[in-house]
């Protein structure tokens, strides 16, 4: 199986906020992958959503774990205090390795939001920010 | 004792708000709020107050200055003005409480080098919680500058980036921290000494070091004998 970049999303209320699609795997990376499975990658994320919204009355905890599975692609979400929707769709990643990363991502987006010029539940533009949840990433997930 | 006395001149003051707009009742929250932190920051005061409300509160006044103003010349305006309100203010319980302290403010500032050191080292512990180092002085010693690694104002501030028309203009020309200027420039005029404060560098633009460049104009005359003046 070929490594498939993940990607991660992170959604508010009525739109994505910020995406990033990380490519994890290490050695050459396959130019396979091109338009056709990005716009698949979204279909399957937007599909999880009410899977989300379902799961999240089952559980007490931030961290909802798998909540679609869409032939070998997972999505994993975390859902913030404020109901914004960390997604992430990948291959099947360790559950706590996942989570970690998410708590990871939460800190910063804890760290954004504090921010004062930043206005909650618009789309996220710091560079900053983007750059560390790179790092994250590629820390975690590979 | 002495906070009831405060929550009374408060709320005289504030029952002779209503004529105004938000705007300054906002300012006045603020500078209550700042008079509250720095009270509780001072030397004889151990604990400190919440630094994350202190940073929040003044990313709050900025953000909703750059709402009301757009222009970022004018927030700086602004912010310089604040600050000198407050800065006018502070003087006196800097000079009371220093003293009280008795941290080497032996006797009155005998030069502008001296001031300097005073306002850096004792001015910005006292108030911010943060050391500060002067230097740079001109030839003639009438400018210098002020430097400090951890702005306390800037906690969590990320200026966005320039093409980011969320707020309607581009916000590089904001000096975020620029009332610092105010309360500098509103603190010596207290003492007589007329100043020109600019933000020169910032770490919120990539600056290595937060610099404020303060120039004496001149030694007002009224009120300081003749002994007290510079030179």
């Amino acid at each position: 199986m070929a490594a498939v970049p993940v990607l991660f999303v992170i959604v508010g209320k009525n739109e994505p906020l910020y995406e990033a699609e990380i490519d994890t795997s290490t050695g050459i990376h396959s130019s396979s992958s091109g338009d056709l499975s990005t716009r698949q990658n979204y279909f399957v994320l937007h599909s999880a959503l009410d899977l989300v919204e379902k799961s999240a009355w089952t559980t007490n905890s931030m961290y909802l774990r798998v909540v679609d599975k869409v032939n070998h692609q997972q999505v994993s979400t975390f859902l913030t205090a404020a109901n914004v929707k960390f997604m992430l769709l990948h291959s099947g990643k360790g559950e706590e390795v996942v989570k970690n990363f998410f708590n990871e991502v939460y800190q910063y987006y804890v760290k954004l939001s504090m921010n004062p010029f930043y206005k909650f539940d618009t789309p996220i533009s710091s560079k900053a920010f983007d750059t560390r949840v790179r790092a994250a990433a590629r820390a975690y997930l590979s | 004792m002495a906070t009831s006395k405060c929550s009374q001149a408060g709320q005289q003051l504030w029952a002779k708000m209503p004529k105004v707009g938000g705007y300054t009742r906002l300012c006045f929250a603020w500078s209550v709020i700042g008079f509250l932190v720095h009270t509780n920051s001072s030397y004889r005061i151990t604990h400190q107050a919440n630094a994350e409300l202190f940073a929040l509160t003044y990313g709050s006044l900025v953000t909703e200055l750059v709402r009301d103003h757009e222009d970022p010349i004018e927030v700086n305006k602004q912010l310089d003005k604040i600050g000198k309100s407050i800065g006018v203010r502070c003087v006196d319980e800097f000079l009371a409480k220093a003293d009280v302290a008795g941290l080497g403010l032996a006797s009155q500032c005998q030069s502008l080098r001296d001031t300097a050191e005073v306002v850096a080292r004792m001015g910005f512990r006292m108030f911010l919680g943060v050391g500060a180092e002067c230097g740079a002085f001109s030839q003639d010693q009438k400018s210098f500058s002020i430097y400090f690694h951890d702005n306390p104002l800037s906690t969590f501030v990320e200026l966005p980036p320039a093409g980011d028309d969320q707020m309607g203009d581009d916000l590089r020309k904001l000096k975020y921290s620029n009332i610092y200027c105010g309360i500098i420039r509103g603190a010596l005029e207290q003492v007589n000494l007329k100043v020109d404060v600019t933000l020169v560098q910032c770490t919120l633009k990539g600056d290595e070091v937060n610099e404020i460049r303060v120039e004496l104009k001149e030694v007002l005359a009224d009120g300081a004998g003749d002994d007290y003046k510079e030179e």
